[in-house]
């Protein structure tokens, strides 16, 4: 019973170097590497203070979200209406320090509750529905969408003040030459990396993924832990929500269209397996990393456009066939 | 057992959230239902536009206009599209226009080839068929009603820009859908008419970023870093416009990197006002929603458009080209700072 709860920490136990890191991090780490070193000597401009900072920023909120994608994800669910429920919370946050001034804080906070309150109804409907999560999510996909629009009132949010440039892309959300925005998907990554590696709730997640039915005779509180999860991940989309808003502007309809699919994209090529069970948050950040730093080489090198397209498909193939393989050798193993 | 009882769970959510999605498309239709003008007199003719999508300013200040027009003119004006800019969704709207008998059909084509016969079918049951704002040119449509020629906004946009370069430097474009025939059709102007006015001036790329603003903003980052001479970026649609100019305000050149683009008034207003966008080009677009109900008021009563018409609502300088077949609005509009305000959408 033991052995289903915890597989991963008896497996560390037999080969503890190998098991420091689950999947493929230190492949990936070495084609990011690999692609800097590159481009560093292809041309003068990648690496500079401005650029990498344009990078990491470009992939802040996706980085964010993918934490808790991965959680979901691991429990072998997935959620595709995080760019609805973003477009949620930026049009009510943005018209908010519009319309009536709401401070810093208050914006944030606001952002962050309603942020788990979308989470926390897709986490409901799918521990308590029994339905698979993507029927679910596709449904609040649409919803959040409409909700949104609604919101909107068939106007865009323009003029939005800076008040939330804590989070932004300029000068003013840097912290030691970083973007804020990149120091907090990494806080939050660290955090939950050992959250999920180290806490008994955390590994919950990956036994649910593993065998939800072997979880719930092991005593884990199967639906607690989904809902979690989801909410984790609301959390999050309301925290890349002030990312996006940042420095202000504009706020479009279209905001968040296509977000799901780039969070998913970081995912699964920083590793996590699609089936459930598997996969690492330290993982994800690398993934969003590396197709950010692919998106912004197009440009540098002045390559056409979509062949950031091409790249983005052939890394996850490549990433979900390298987990295939992986698997096939453990169960021959 | 537990497995039927799954797939009927299964399904009964999936209906559900048929259901549910179902019905909120249908609620938006009512939404653009409110927007239809006039009064219901017995021979008052229906003008239908079916816009690439419903929501966004410019297609909303359209509609404005389009009201505007149907009081002037007596005539009934619906206004319904999807809202997403799908040619899927938005050939479904024009086909159950065409099954309600509307008079004039006016349609703003996602993609002009697959609306072609649709138009045709609209044709062949009686009705005038007409585009506005993005024409179908292979289509049986008897009036294209233009905003501004590819002509007149290429030249436009690279006017404003290299007047504040002082014609000279390297510039780049932030274009957005790589397949929009009307942007397409800009930057070629744009190209030709750099390299004969303007020979010291240098387009240095056009990258893609799709309607996604914080995108346009990321690559026009990507564009300065690239190129540590660039002293221009231009903006070729409604979010890219504001994105390369916030692009320029977050890295701190302004001054340094000038920007235009084609943004709607009160989205640039910020960025006007701060200098990192020197100048919007764009059209009345109130104006062209309205002359678009003119000339499908024209068209069902069998009245033929003069070469330079009188519109009325305010409208000067449209001229009517009947080679083409086409209405033209006018010459472009700058807008600046100093007029921003002037413009409520």
């Amino acid at each position: 019973m033991t052995a289903l709860v915890e597989p991963a920490a008896l497996r560390s136990r037999r080969r503890p170097v190998a098991r420091a890191v689950e999947g493929q991090e230190l492949a990936l780490v070495a084609v990011i590497a690999a692609l800097w070193v590159a481009l560093s000597f292809g041309t003068n401009t990648f690496l500079t203070a401005g650029n990498l900072s344009n990078i990491v920023f470009a992939v802040a909120p996706v980085a964010l979200i993918g934490i808790g994608m991965t959680a979901i994800i691991v429990t072998g669910g997935i959620d595709v209406s995080v760019g609805s429920a973003a477009a949620v919370v930026m049009v009510v946050v943005a018209k908010l320090i519009r319309d009536s001034g709401v401070p810093m804080v208050e914006a944030i906070a606001v952002a962050l509750v309603l942020g788990v309150l979308l989470g926390t109804v897709n986490g409901l409907l799918v521990a308590l529905g029994g339905i698979h999560p993507i029927i679910v999510t596709f449904g609040t996909l649409n919803l959040f969408r409409f909700v949104a629009l609604r919101l909107f009132e068939n106007k865009q949010v323009t003029g939005v003040p800076s008040t939330l440039q804590w989070f932004g892309g300029g000068e003013t959300g840097l912290s030691i030459g970083v973007p804020n925005a990149w120091w907090l998907a990494m806080a939050v990554a660290a955090v939950m990396w050992v959250y999920m590696r180290h806490w008994p709730t955390g590994r919950h997640w990956y036994a649910v993924g593993g065998d939800p039915a072997a979880a719930r005779l092991a005593g884990i509180r199967v639906h607690r832990r989904l809902v979690a999860a989801y909410a984790l991940t609301g959390l999050l989309v309301g925290l890349a929500a002030c990312v996006l808003i940042g420095s202000g502007g504009l706020v479009q309809q279209n905001a968040g269209t296509g977000l799901e699919l780039q969070v998913i994209a970081a995912v699964v090529i920083g590793g996590t397996s699609i089936l459930g069970g598997r996969g690492t948050v330290l993982g994800t950040l690398l993934g969003a990393l590396l197709v950010g730093t692919v998106t912004s080489a197009i440009t540098l090198l002045g390559w056409r456009s979509e062949l950031t397209e091409l790249f983005i498909g052939v890394f996850i193939l490549v990433a979900v066939g390298v987990d295939l393989l992986r698997e096939r050798r453990r169960r021959s193993a | 057992m537990r497995n039927t009882r799954r797939t009927t769970s299964v399904l009964a959510v999936a209906l559900v959230a048929v259901v549910a999605v179902s019905g909120c498309s249908k609620k938006s239709e009512t939404t653009a239902a409110t927007g239809t003008g006039g009064t219901s007199g017995a021979k008052q003719l229906k003008i239908a536009f079916v816009p690439k999508l419903q929501g966004i300013p410019y297609f909303e200040a359209m509609n404005a206009g389009g009201q505007k027009a149907a009081k002037d003119l007596n005539v009934q004006w619906i206004y319904k599209g999807s809202t997403t800019a799908d040619p899927g969704a938005q050939t479904d709207i024009v086909k159950s226009l065409i099954q309600q008998k509307v008079d004039v059909l006016v349609v703003a084509p996602n993609d002009p080839d697959s609306m072609a016969p649709v138009l045709a079918d609209a044709k062949a049951k009686g009705i005038k068929v007409m585009t506005s704002d993005t024409d179908a040119p292979n289509s049986v449509r008897e009036v294209f009603v233009n905003q501004a020629t590819a002509d007149g906004i290429g030249k436009a946009l690279t006017d404003a820009l290299l007047e504040k370069m002082g014609g000279k430097g390297k510039y780049a474009i932030v274009s957005c859908g790589q397949t929009a025939a009307n942007l397409n059709a800009w930057i070629a102007v744009q190209k030709k008419y750099t390299a004969e006015k303007y020979p010291n001036a240098q387009i240095v790329d056009t990258v893609y970023a799709g309607e996604d603003e914080a995108k346009a903003v990321s690559m026009a980052k990507d564009l300065m870093n690239a190129h540590p001479d660039l002293t221009g970026l231009v903006g070729e649609c409604t979010s890219s416009a504001p994105g390369v100019a916030k692009a320029v305000r977050e890295a701190g050149k302004i001054g340094k990197v000038f920007t235009v683009g084609l943004g709607t008034p009160q989205a640039m207003k910020p960025y006007l006002t701060d200098g990192s966008s020197s100048s919007s080009i764009l059209w009345n677009v109130e104006n062209l929603g309205y002359l678009t109900v003119w000339a499908g008021a024209q068209l069902a009563n069998g009245k033929t458009i003069d070469a330079k018409p009188a519109v009325g609502g305010g409208i000067d300088g449209a001229t009517y080209t009947a080679a083409q077949k086409m209405l033209l609005l006018g010459e472009p509009l700058r807008i600046t700072k100093a007029n921003v305000d002037q413009f409520n959408y």
